[in-house]
């Protein structure tokens, strides 16, 4: 889920930044610094919206840097145990499959995907149910429901169940 | 056969015939009854007194000797998952909804072309893969009516990441809301009319999708 989130960062600027463009110059380096990164406590960082406050610069002793804590507005992305997302298939294999929803990956294990779909092999492996009528391959869209998540230093992996009740495919890419 | 106030009446043969192979059978004993009382079916009460001879004590505080036995963790399971949003982490978020973040990034990616002079300042994989997503995902055409008309959950006792969540997921009915929310259940009867008419309400707000069945 998207949030909108007020973050404080303390930004350390060499001194052949200061001068008339200091702000500038803190403000490209906080977006440098910050934006793409992930955190476990506020998820991705999407991107930065607004400079709200700059603090007054601390030098700090042996070195001529100067440390500005500034307050900053993004947007984050986090998922969320218990969380409803819809997400593209991007691989299938006899373990489960694999999905995509914005910058975070979410696996489905296959003992989360209803008993009535069966892995098939092939150039185009996916999860079939025994009549056919919906499938699960790679760009199929579905919904699925997050369990867990995990966050690693540049990036959050969740785990994800389309086992339970409105949760699936919404969206076949071979029926257009 | 000790009995305690919980008032266990099992016949003793069905007690003895059940196997147990632990030396501290007095604990597995009591065990036996702690999961009895639970009024489990049998097939669970095979199960429990099979793993509670080796589990601990705590089966015993817990009256509930689930942590060991598979079948008995899918029955908890089956107490749905709820949306449990950490609120001291974001005690200063506000929750968006897909439409809303689209908007908003894509003022951005706008604004960064005008300000593309500076070639250092690129914006990053995550970026572009929020955005996508946003975009796919925002499926109204008028972001902030839908807002107001969520927001009159609230007074219902509606969080803000519950009415995201409805509205990322386009429910048809008050139904599939309680499906998806499970929260929301304890208050269905509050909510349910309140539901119907907020979702009838945003319905044609919804983007006509041409590849929807």
């Amino acid at each position: 889920m998207f949030f909108h989130i007020v973050l404080e960062r303390n930004m350390q600027l060499h001194p052949r930044y200061f001068g008339r463009n200091l702000r500038d110059n803190l403000v490209s380096k906080l977006m440098k610094d910050v934006e793409g990164t992930c955190s476990g406590k506020h998820g991705f960082v999407v991107a930065i919206t607004g400079i709200e406050n700059v603090g007054k610069g601390l030098i700090r002793d042996g070195t001529g840097f100067v440390t500005f804590p500034v307050k900053y507005q993004c947007v984050v992305f986090r998922p969320f145990k218990g969380e409803i997302l819809e997400a593209v298939v991007t691989m299938v294999n006899k373990m489960g499959f694999f999905a995509e929803a914005g910058p975070v990956q979410i696996f489905v294990s296959n003992h989360l995907i209803p008993d009535d779909m069966e892995f098939q092999s092939g150039d185009m492996p996916n999860y079939t149910t025994s009549d056919g009528s919906v499938k699960i391959q790679k760009d199929s869209e579905v919904r699925l429901k997050i369990i867990g998540t995990r966050v690693d230093a540049t990036e959050i992996f969740c785990i994800g169940t389309i086992k339970d009740d409105f949760l699936g495919v919404i969206n076949d890419p071979t029926t257009t | 056969m000790e009995k305690n106030g919980k008032g266990v009446s099992m016949p003793k043969s069905s007690l003895k015939s059940t196997p147990s192979k632990d030396d501290s059978s007095q604990k597995s004993k009591e065990g036996r009854k702690v999961q009895f009382n639970n009024g489990g079916s049998p097939e669970e009460r095979f199960d429990y007194s099979k793993s509670n001879g080796k589990s601990s004590s705590s089966a015993d505080k817990g009256g509930n000797g689930s942590t060991a036995n598979g079948k008995a963790s899918k029955s908890k399971e089956k107490e749905p998952l709820e949306l449990r949003l950490d609120q001291d982490r974001l005690k200063n978020a506000k929750c968006l909804m897909d439409s809303e973040a689209a908007e908003i990034l894509q003022g951005i990616q706008d604004q960064m072309t005008l300000l593309s002079q500076d070639a250092t300042i690129k914006l990053p994989v995550s970026f572009h893969k929020g955005l996508s997503y946003a975009q796919a995902n925002a499926r109204y055409t008028n972001t902030h009516s839908v807002r107001r008309v969520l927001d009159t959950l609230k007074k219902h006792g509606v969080v803000d990441g519950e009415i995201s969540v409805i509205a990322n997921a386009c429910p048809e009915t008050a139904e599939e809301v309680f499906a998806l929310v499970p929260s929301l259940k304890s208050k269905k009867s509050i909510l349910k009319e309140p539901l119907e008419v907020a979702l009838m309400v945003i319905k044609p707000l919804r983007k006509v999708d041409s590849t929807s069945v």
